[in-house]
């Protein structure tokens, strides 16, 4: 896992989780306030996380479900797109 | 005691129909080796559980016991977590909880529970199996460092099982080095090639080929939870075939895509009820009802099982399920994602459904998911003085974050019920802010102040400056406390006897603390009264051992009998099936007495009416004051080491509960190693708690300064008397008079080793004193435990005053112990003719009174005396006496 550097001591920041298969765009509920994209065989997770513990308390969340988990991402804020564009890209 | 249990949790799960031998991993967790730890640890899915269920089955057909539990996140709070663990170790081997139970009911430090419970386990004759099932929802640092204490201390034949789905914070890397790890991981839980056929075409019975086969394996990894779904999804489907291509052409999350598949299958009224009861964590038919609003929930689940549709039984009669956790993840995806605005009412109904149950902490869950934070506050505000009772602070705690404070400033009795739960964690730090703010809600209560029962509201101002006591006796204010005891009392709501049963008892410690022992008496007496009338005679049962505590430190031994008596009396009329929680603590007080009047037959009866009693009606302190009871009556026995050993066993499972500890066990360990001689370690005691002869003395630390004093006498230092002088006053204006028999005892030894022969006047009156306070309530070991120099000032006294019978009485005492020259900690043991000699060089008669005493020659004496130096390994009469002091010789028994 690499992160980019971080000026904020909890740990709070935008993130990009890749995941190894493609999940179903309904899943981006229970993920909230995460943005679900998906491609050839992966799914990216990306979203501002308060803090270190809901960082770890979203990882529980994956781990249960069972996808293995690729890498883990700290972005910097600009370089995200719009927290408001579409919510879930249809992986269809 | 985080209670109640939920049994279905300490129960192996079935092995379920149409499970694949797994013959290669069977091998491995039941095979020869012995391992500490078998770990099984992978991801949701892998058939972990299942593995474990099947063999725990053949464990348990070849006898073995298997001891299970299947973890949640409330055991992420180690009372629950151990509670569990030890009463599912007791349901397989019956007496280790025995124990460890009772520490579990008040907080003490883990450590205590768990090396009990080493020691019970060590004890087992015959091994045993501990499961840990799902152990990555309690892993957590409140939880791993004693897990992995039990296991570095784990007796050979008992095994600990885990299975998780992360890897547990224990240190895997040196039970690995050393051998004593079997592990079991994702890479070996795959279905191989040959299981995967296994399964789809024996257990499943469909009938495919090869290729088909092998493209569902790759497809799911061998991950069985994917493998099922897919046999459910071709049960009974045409093109098999086709849906095979389907899926291996797809390259959604292989969960996703055959959830689908078979929801697809699913009539629409099984797929609905499937979504809305994908809230609950358990589910039974009146429950799924609740939340469906349909009335075939129990026909439904029972449906389900037998289709295999991912719901686990719970228990033995069908009544409790769950869904598999990987099936409801899915399921509440596809609710969210249909019906996202009906999740609240679902939870709303299933919180309403606990709520009528009686079970208040699902129901907070569900009324929380719901968002519903006032539901969820109506239930805490009803519940949460049974929660506290049932001692599950910790649950309520954590609820205390959920309900925000704007919530709780309207509810005046949930505030209060709070700052109870606050009180009871040992977390004072916000409590009287809030204090102030309940206050000032009832003096001007606004217009949307909720109170559920306004009979609450008058119990509120007691319960209030109860706290405030707690939090001044916390503070070491007894004055403060007392102040506000009383108020609390003056305020009590009329009938509320648990409140001035309450606030007596915290006056009372206030004032036992500070050394005022007779209103300490009668706040806790007030407080007993309190208690019975509430019908809570365990508790009435506790404040009697402080109440003949009180009585033992005042010297007065018949009325300390008196309240254990009384006490077993009432213990006795509220019986119902069996004897009383508490039974067993009075019985320990009346072997106490009974030592105390050197009546050591009925002392150890006593003891043995506690061992049939057991444990489990013991309180929290029992395991720490039976120990230091055996511990005494060893010690008049004769085997010091024996209750050397007791003592240090008593001080680890030590329960203070909030009462001053004026009688450290590790001050009565020094006083033990002082009688065996053991002066360094003695001191080093002494050292370490910073006791000095010149120090300031309170009542608190009198035990503890009295010890140094012995401690001092055996050194023949000249500090001893100043101190005891000192002591004895303070003990006089106490009103002490058990610590003041005892310190002019001292005294008279003190002054005896520093004068000698030249002043046994001046030894004699503080002895004579002492008897006379001792006389009318018959003690004897206090005399009889000094041995020797006692003997010898006795003798001394019987000879000044021979009309008086008690001396000449505690006299008879030393001579007439059975027990013969054996077991003198000697090569080679003095015979009784020797010890006669012995004793009497202990006294102040020179060698021809010696003789004359025992008519015999001086020559004899002569030679008698020389063996005994030789024996003793002493050239000398005084290092003879020092030694044979230190050897328990003189005041030891014999004849």
């Amino acid at each position: 896992m690499n992160t980019a550097p971080t000026t904020n001591p909890d740990g709070s920041g935008w993130y990009e989780i890749r995941l190894h298969g493609r999940l179903d765009p309904r899943w981006s509920a229970r993920f909230e306030g995460m943005t679900l994209t998906t491609g050839d065989g992966f799914t990216l997770l990306t979203g501002r996380v308060v803090d270190q513990a809901a960082l770890h308390g979203l990882l529980h969340q994956l781990r249960d479900i069972g996808l293995p988990l690729v890498s883990l991402t700290q972005v910097e804020t600009d370089q995200r797109p719009p927290h408001t564009t579409d919510t879930s890209s249809s992986g269809a | 005691m985080p209670s109640p249990l939920v049994r279905t949790k300490l129960f192996i799960p079935p092995v379920r129909r149409g499970v694949v031998p797994r013959p290669r991993l069977a091998d491995r967790l039941g095979g020869d080796e012995q391992p500490r730890l078998t770990l099984i640890s992978g991801p949701a899915g892998f058939g972990k559980t299942t593995l474990l269920a099947a063999w725990a089955e053949a464990e348990a057909r070849s006898g073995r016991p298997v001891a299970w539990v299947s973890l949640e996140e409330s055991e992420q709070q180690p009372a629950a977590f151990w509670t569990y663990v030890v009463t599912a170790l007791d349901a397989v081997a019956p007496g280790v909880g025995a124990g460890v139970l009772p520490l579990l009911q008040a907080p003490p430090p883990m450590e205590a529970v768990i090396a009990t419970l080493v020691n019970e386990l060590g004890a087992l004759p015959d091994g045993v199996d501990l499961v840990l099932d799902d152990y990555h929802l309690a892993d957590g640092p409140a939880i791993a460092g004693d897990v992995a204490f039990l296991l570095e201390h784990l007796p050979p034949q008992v095994r600990l099982v885990i299975s998780t789905r992360a890897d547990p914070a224990l240190p895997l890397a040196r039970l690995r080095a050393r051998g004593e790890l079997v592990e079991v991981r994702a890479a070996d839980l795959r279905f191989t090639l040959d299981e995967v056929t296994a399964y789809l075409n024996d257990v499943v019975g469909l009938d495919l080929d090869t290729p088909e086969i092998a493209t569902l394996e790759h497809r799911t990894e061998g991950w069985i939870a994917a493998l099922q779904l897919a046999a459910l999804s071709l049960e009974g489907r045409e093109d098999a075939a086709g849906f095979i291509a389907g899926f291996a052409g797809d390259d959604r999350y292989v969960v996703d895509y055959l959830v689908e598949e078979v929801l697809g299958l699913q009539p629409e009224s099984v797929r609905t009820f499937l979504l809305d009861t994908s809230v609950l964590d358990r589910l039974t038919g009146s429950l799924c009802d609740a939340v469906t609003g349909g009335s075939d929930g129990k026909a439904v689940l029972e449906s389900l099982e037998r289709s295999n549709l991912f719901v686990v039984s719970l228990d033995d009669s069908r009544h409790w399920y769950r869904y598999h956790h990987l099936f409801a993840d899915v399921l509440r995806a596809h609710l969210l994602e249909e019906r996202p605005g009906e999740v609240a009412r679902l939870h709303r109904r299933a919180a309403a459904w606990y709520d009528a149950a009686g079970e208040p902490v699902p129901a907070v869950r569900h009324a929380l998911a719901a968002g519903d934070v006032e539901r969820a506050a109506d239930v805490i505000e009803r519940s949460v003085i049974g929660l506290l009772r049932e001692r599950q602070e910790a649950t309520v705690r954590g609820w205390l974050d959920d309900i925000p404070y704007d919530v709780v400033r309207r509810r005046p009795v949930l505030a209060v019920g709070f700052i109870g739960t606050l009180m009871s964690s040992g977390d004072f730090e916000t409590v009287p802010g809030r204090l102030d703010d309940v206050e000032r809600l009832l003096a001007d209560p606004p217009a949307d102040l909720v109170v559920l029962e306004e009979a609450e509201l008058a119990r509120l101002p007691g319960a209030m400056e109860t706290y405030r006591a707690a939090l001044a006796l916390v503070a070491g204010d007894p004055a403060g406390t007392v102040i506000h005891a009383n108020r609390a009392i003056a305020s009590a709501a009329p009938g509320d006897d648990l409140t001035i049963a309450a606030a007596s008892a915290l006056s009372g410690l206030a004032s036992w603390g500070a050394g005022d022992l007779e209103a300490a008496h009668r706040g806790y007496s007030v407080a007993v009264e309190g208690l019975e009338r509430a019908g809570n005679i365990a508790d009435v049962l506790g404040c009697s051992i402080t109440l003949a505590d009180l009585r033992l430190t005042q010297g007065r031994l018949g009325d300390a009998l008196r309240t254990y008596a009384d006490a077993l009396r009432l213990a006795a009329a509220y019986e119902v099936d069996g004897p009383l929680r508490g039974t067993a603590d009075m019985v320990v007080g009346l072997s106490q007495v009974a030592c105390e009047r050197d009546d050591l037959a009925a002392a150890a009866a006593h003891l043995q009416r506690v061992d049939e009693l057991g444990e489990h009606l013991g309180l929290p302190q029992f395991p720490y004051r039976w120990r230091v009871a055996r511990a005494r009556l060893r010690e008049a026995e004769g085997d010091l080491a024996g209750a050397v050993a007791l003592l240090e066993e008593a001080e680890r499972v030590y329960v203070g509960d909030y009462s001053p500890n004026v009688r450290p066990v590790a001050a009565q360990r020094a006083r033990a190693l002082v009688a065996q001689g053991r002066l360094d370690e003695a001191l080093g005691w002494a050292r370490a708690q910073h006791l000095a002869p010149d120090d300031d003395l309170a009542y608190v630390r009198e035990y503890e300064h009295v010890t140094l004093a012995r401690i001092l006498i055996r050194q023949r230092e000249a500090s001893a008397l100043g101190l005891l002088d000192r002591l004895r006053v303070a003990a006089e204006e106490g009103g002490r008079t058990g610590s003041l028999i005892e310190i002019l005892t001292l005294q008279a030894l003190a002054h005896h080793a520093e004068h000698g022969p030249r002043d046994i006047a001046g030894a004699l009156a503080p002895l004579e004193q002492a008897l006379r306070f001792a006389e009318p309530e018959g003690y004897v070991r206090i005399f009889v435990g000094e041995g020797a120099p006692v003997a010898a000032l006795l003798e001394a006294l019987v000879r000044r005053s021979p009309t008086w019978p008690y001396p000449r009485r505690l006299l008879d005492t030393f001579h007439h112990h059975p027990a013969g020259p054996v077991g003198q900690g000697l090569v080679d043991p003095l015979s009784a003719r020797e010890l006669d000699v012995l004793r009497l060089l202990a006294t102040d008669l020179d060698g021809p009174a010696i003789a004359r005493e025992l008519v015999v020659s001086l020559n004899t004496v002569r030679t008698h005396t020389k063996n005994i130096y030789a024996k003793l390994g002493v050239n000398s009469r005084r290092a003879a006496v020092s030694r044979a002091g230190e050897l328990q010789l003189l005041s030891r028994p014999h004849r």
